[in-house]
């Protein structure tokens, strides 16, 4: 008896807006404790909660950054767009946002 | 009489000494492309009306290359081996390929990949699974497939690849190349499609060192559009190759290597293992130092997890752009989000699918302190260890994975359960940044296996040149991929 | 039944700069869309954030002056959502780290001070932007990646009245620092409003309903006004159950909040720290560098104005006010003017003609060199200061500078004292009888007399020559 449910699955896919057919979701059900039992050999070393998380390969400190003043050329509309399906004008086009 | 597989120096001498043109290596080696292509499928597309070049004092100037398809390039369909941008045309190149056209390369082809780079078996690209050269029942794992497969065949004397967790040093070794991963932000990532930002590293795939050397030279330097990218400019690669290596210490770990530590070893497993102890006796007879240690085993055993959870979750939050709004092929759907919902849904393939589900789930706000955080302490706990040995020893070698390429068979991309370090330990270069290399040092069961180094952060002359000796004493230098089974 | 109002903000404020945050592209309005772009604000494949110091700068400076703790690196986290104004799929903020903590600004409130806690502010991203038509929906990408500095306060205001004082403050360091134009109609200012009321006795604070996206001042004191309302009349009738933790938006037109979403329905961001960008060190001598170098802020021009130019508490804090009329004033003085005069001018007239038209000062005809240039005329007793009322209507009127209406109208002020004179007999011989008045002791005849030496010649002669000369007539 899985601790997830399909629904469980559908909803973190949901979250990415991805969609699973009923093949995937039964595919990522039947895989999904083994995958959390393996991810849980993280929480086997002791202490592990102690130690600061690591965000990069090895600690860089910048000490400048880009000036203001350094800025881009305009880029022309028609290359902006160029692997746009639906436009109006120079702008992209969706269907009405609500909410 | 066959050229294109020659190496680059050589090419160079034979441009510079008007003996071939660079027309006529670029219409050698598209013919080539297009004799693998059947039975690799290692192009997603293959160039023919690539131009020639000018033959200057640049190395690579005149010289055919081929391109992962997860480099941006101007004008020309760059996909990712993905349906989400099967079309993608690219309005401005990677910084990379801009400086290998300054320098005069010639790129030819894009190659496949694992989508988005996030796989290891060359089976996900959305043009079909790449072919193994030695063996076309066999993968040519991951993810830089098509660049290894057509390097292997010798094509063209380099490809670039991208390496997250080992997708230019893995597959290097089951095609008997060599594949090198420099120091993390030595070579700019602008342009590259994203898979793990703080892991992703631009590299290639040659069939040589030296060669290696020669095109991170080339593509290497800080980049004004990349802010984790450092001043290499005081490192030259190619001038310090020498060989000279007596007296360097390596490590190697006893957790990994030793046959004791595996229940069932196959037949394969303990010919992989018993060449990767001739390899050792080749470093010592070298004048080289090498050593047994004892890294702990439940930290061994957390580095396969934590490469799933930190991967999977910086990929969820990279790929998030792509919802077919501005570009790629528009979903349907009466609103936005169904709409965005219906290209994500029909672009991914299953197996990344499932890579961004897992993301998703240890990225919830209830689970990030126990998988996320977590993941990124042992990134820190295993970072520092090797920072550690790193005071001590030059650099840490190991065999690539647990034997040769594996069959390519339906049953290859479904979880396991697996958690086998020998196949994983690759990783770690990635983890904290180091310069990485792997280069063929046999073959079991005829196939090509490989064997891999690793050193300290920035010192990837000193990485280079154990592997530049070692190769030197075996004879796989150059080698080309024959069919052997 | 009167409640104990608690109040928290959440103040989004657009930073003036040349380029974006995290982008090369341009930071300023363009009426086209899609011209101030660099692939990035698209989230174009493979594109990278590159952080912009000016933006970093300006953060630690306001950072500083509200009294903030600033820590020693600058991090940056991503805020993940999907939402078709947020072309990455997350928003580059400041979560983990920010570059002000635990700060406080004192404000004045109907003349008594009150410190509002400052929880933190912190520099982040604004999304691109939506227009809405009937069935689609259009998204220009100009304002994705322009600067905002988000301000977050701590639960501790506790008024309608404390809420926009307090924000007229902090709009007006921004203006008088240049982080900032932090113009409503220019859609460069957002605020969400946390609302909770409780019983004036309780320690438990009462349930917080947060409105979100205001978009102006008057806004924002309806929000709160009508929040309270809404909230209070629901806990006097027994039915404060109903007051649930939400998130509801202002509605312009009806002015009430509406509901949005549930706490329940509340996103889970995931917020990870940004890996493109490795930490910057924030310095000491970075953080000195700024404080040294921040500008004149409004109390302190105050304090100079009243000092310097030895005007009054009250005409000071009306040219404070605004830092655009603060600049305009000191313009006016740049040029030699009068500082009194110039005050008078701008706030008995200037500052009126402005609110009746709905401009800003930087829109009206009237320049501070043509405010000079009249107070000169007077000084230098070209004309008379009545005339120089006139000349400040007709300025307005027709666009043309003192100079030219001067000129135009013939104003300039009789000098020649024969001409005087000549007037002054002419008077004299036209009103036998208000003279005889005057030489029997009626002496406010004198200003009925010099009034009509003024009439004849039409305002132009100098008052007191003409006032002079007909009392010689007269002795």
């Amino acid at each position: 008896m899985s601790n997830f449910t399909k629904e469980m699955i559908n909803n973190y896919a949901d979250k990415l807006l991805i969609g699973l057919t009923s093949e995937e979701e039964e595919m990522i059900q039947s895989e999904f404790d083994q995958i959390e039992k393996n991810m849980n050999l993280i929480n086997e070393i002791p202490d592990i909660s102690k130690v600061e998380p690591l965000s990069f390969p090895f600690e860089v400190t910048l000490t400048d950054l880009r000036s203001d003043e350094d800025a881009s050329e305009e880029i022309p509309i028609d290359i902006l767009l160029q692997n746009c399906d639906s436009y109006e004008g120079r702008e992209v086009e969706v269907p009405k946002v609500v909410g | 009489m066959e050229n294109i597989n020659k190496n680059i120096s050589e090419l160079h001498d034979l441009l510079v000494n008007k003996k071939v043109t660079s027309e006529e290596l670029i219409k050698e080696s598209i013919a080539k492309c297009h004799e693998i292509q059947e039975k690799t499928n290692s192009f997603v597309m293959i160039l023919d009306d690539a131009k020639p070049t000018d033959v200057t004092d640049s190395l690579l100037s005149g010289i055919p290359y081929g391109m992962k398809d997860n480099f941006s390039t101007k004008g020309i369909v760059t996909t990712g081996s993905s349906n989400s941008l099967k079309d993608y045309v690219p309005f401005f190149d990677a910084t990379v390929i801009k400086k290998l056209k300054e320098a005069g390369a010639v790129g030819v082809t894009k190659t496949v990949l694992d989508e988005f780079g996030m796989g290891c078996t060359g089976t996900t690209g959305h043009t079909g699974i790449v072919h193994n050269p030695w063996s076309y029942k066999r993968s040519a794992s991951g993810s830089s497939s098509g660049s290894a497969a057509s390097v292997a065949c010798g094509v063209y004397p380099f490809a670039l690849g991208s390496d997250t967790g080992d997708s230019i040093r893995k597959p290097a070794a089951y095609t008997g190349i060599v594949g090198y991963k420099p120091t993390y932000g030595m070579v700019s990532r602008y342009g590259l499609f994203p898979y793990a930002s703080s892991l992703d590293t631009v590299g290639c795939l040659t069939r040589s060192v030296e060669d290696a050397a020669i095109v991170v030279d080339a593509i290497k330097g800080i980049d004004e559009n990349d802010m984790t990218s450092w001043d290499s400019s005081d490192i030259k690669l190619k001038e310090n190759l020498d060989g000279e290596v007596k007296g360097k210490k390596l490590f190697y770990i006893k957790e990994i290597c030793d046959i004791s530590n595996y229940a069932n070893p196959s037949d394969e497993l303990k010919e992989h293992l018993d060449n990767f102890k001739k390899t050792v006796e080749l470093c010592k007879s070298l004048g080289m130092g090498v050593e047994e240690v004892n890294v702990d085993k439940t930290l061994l055993n957390a580095l396969p997890p934590t490469y799933v959870v930190v991967s999977y979750a910086e990929a969820t939050s990279n790929m998030s752009n792509l919802t077919g709004i501005s570009f790629g092929p528009r979903g349907e759907g009466d609103n936005v989000m169904d709409m965005i919902k219906d290209h994500r849904t029909k672009g991914f393939s299953p197996l990344i699918k499932r890579r961004f589900v897992i993301g998703s789930y240890v990225l919830q706000s209830e689970n990030q302190e126990k998988y996320f955080l977590n993941a990124k302490r042992v990134r820190r706990l295993i970072v520092n260890k090797m920072n550690e040995l790193f005071n001590k020893y030059d650099a840490l070698i190991l065999p690539v994975g647990s034997g040769p390429a594996k069959y390519l068979d339906e049953n290859m991309n479904i979880y396991n359960g697996e958690n086998n370090v020998l196949e994983e330990h690759l990783q770690i270069g990635n983890y904290g940044g180091y310069p990485s290399i792997t280069i063929p040092n046999g073959f079991v069961s005829k196939l090509p296996v490989g064997v891999n180094i690793t050193g300290k952060v920035k010192d990837d002359i000193n990485v280079l040149n154990i592997a530049y000796a070692l190769e030197s004493k075996m004879d796989y230098k150059n080698q080309l991929a024959r069919e052997v089974e | 039944m009167e409640y104990k109002v608690v109040i928290g903000l959440e103040f989004h404020c657009e930073m003036k700069s040349h380029t974006k945050v995290f982008s090369r592209g341009l930071n300023g309005y363009n009426k086209t869309p899609n011209s101030n772009i660099d692939p990035i604000d698209m989230a174009f494949p493979g594109t990278l954030p590159v952080l912009n110091k000016e933006c970093v700068k300006k953060s630690i400076m306001m950072a500083s002056i509200l009294n903030c703790k600033i820590p020693e690196y600058m991090t940056f986290d991503r805020k993940n959502y999907f939402y078709p104004d947020l072309p990455k799929g997350y928003q580059l903020t400041q979560f983990f780290n920010p570059v002000g903590t635990n700060g406080y600004i004192d404000i004045d409130v109907n003349g008594t001070n009150k410190r509002v806690f400052v929880h933190d502010i912190h520099l982040e991203e604004d999304a691109a932007s939506l227009d809405h038509y009937y069935n689609t929906s259009t998204i220009d990408y100009n304002r994705a990646g322009v600067p905002l500095l988000e301000l977050v306060t701590e639960p501790c205001i506790n008024s309608a009245d404390e809420a926009i004082a307090f924000l007229e403050q902090v709009r007006n360091i921004y203006q008088y620092t240049d982080i900032s134009e932090c113009d409503s109609k220019k859609g460069q200012i957002r605020c969400d409003v946390n609302v909770s009321i409780m019983n004036e006795n309780d320690t438990e604070l009462g349930t917080k309903v947060e409105v979100k996206n205001v978009n102006s001042f008057a806004n924002i004191r309806e929000t709160i006004n009508y929040e309270i309302k809404r909230q209070s009349e629901l806990k006097s009738s027994g039915r404060y159950n109903e007051v649930i933790q939400e998130t509801r938006r202002y509605d312009d037109e009806s002015g009430t909040t509406i509901h949005m979403r549930s706490k329940v329905d509340a996103i889970d961001y995931k917020y990870f720290t940004e890996p493109n960008i490795p930490r910057f060190k924030i310095s000491e001598e970075l953080v000195n560098e700024i404080k040294n170098n921040i500008p004149m802020l409004a109390n302190d021009r105050k304090a100079k104005y009243i000092s310097e130019y030895s005007l009054s508490e009250y005409d000071a804090s009306v040219l404070v006010k605004d830092k655009k009329v603060s600049d305009y004033f000191e313009e006016c003085i740049s040029y030699g003017c009068n500082p009194k005069s110039a005050c008078n001018w701008i706030t008995t007239r200037l500052l009126g003609e402005l609110n009746k038209n709905e401009i800003s000062i930087d829109e009206v005809y009237i320049k501070p060199n043509m405010i000079n240039e009249l107070v000169q005329l007077v000084e230098n007793k070209k004309i008379s200061s009545d005339q120089a009322k006139k000349v400040f209507t007709y300025m307005l009127e027709e666009n043309i500078t003192p100079l030219e209406i001067v000129k135009k109208y013939e104003m300039e002020v009789i000098e020649d004292s024969g001409l005087i004179e000549s007037l002054v007999n002419e008077v004299i011989s036209e009103n036998e009888k208000a003279i005889s008045d005057y030489k029997n002791g009626r002496t406010n005849m004198l200003d009925y007399l010099v009034g009509q030496v003024m009439n004849k010649s039409k305002g132009k002669a100098n008052p007191s020559e003409a006032k002079n000369k007909m009392l010689e007539k007269l002795s």
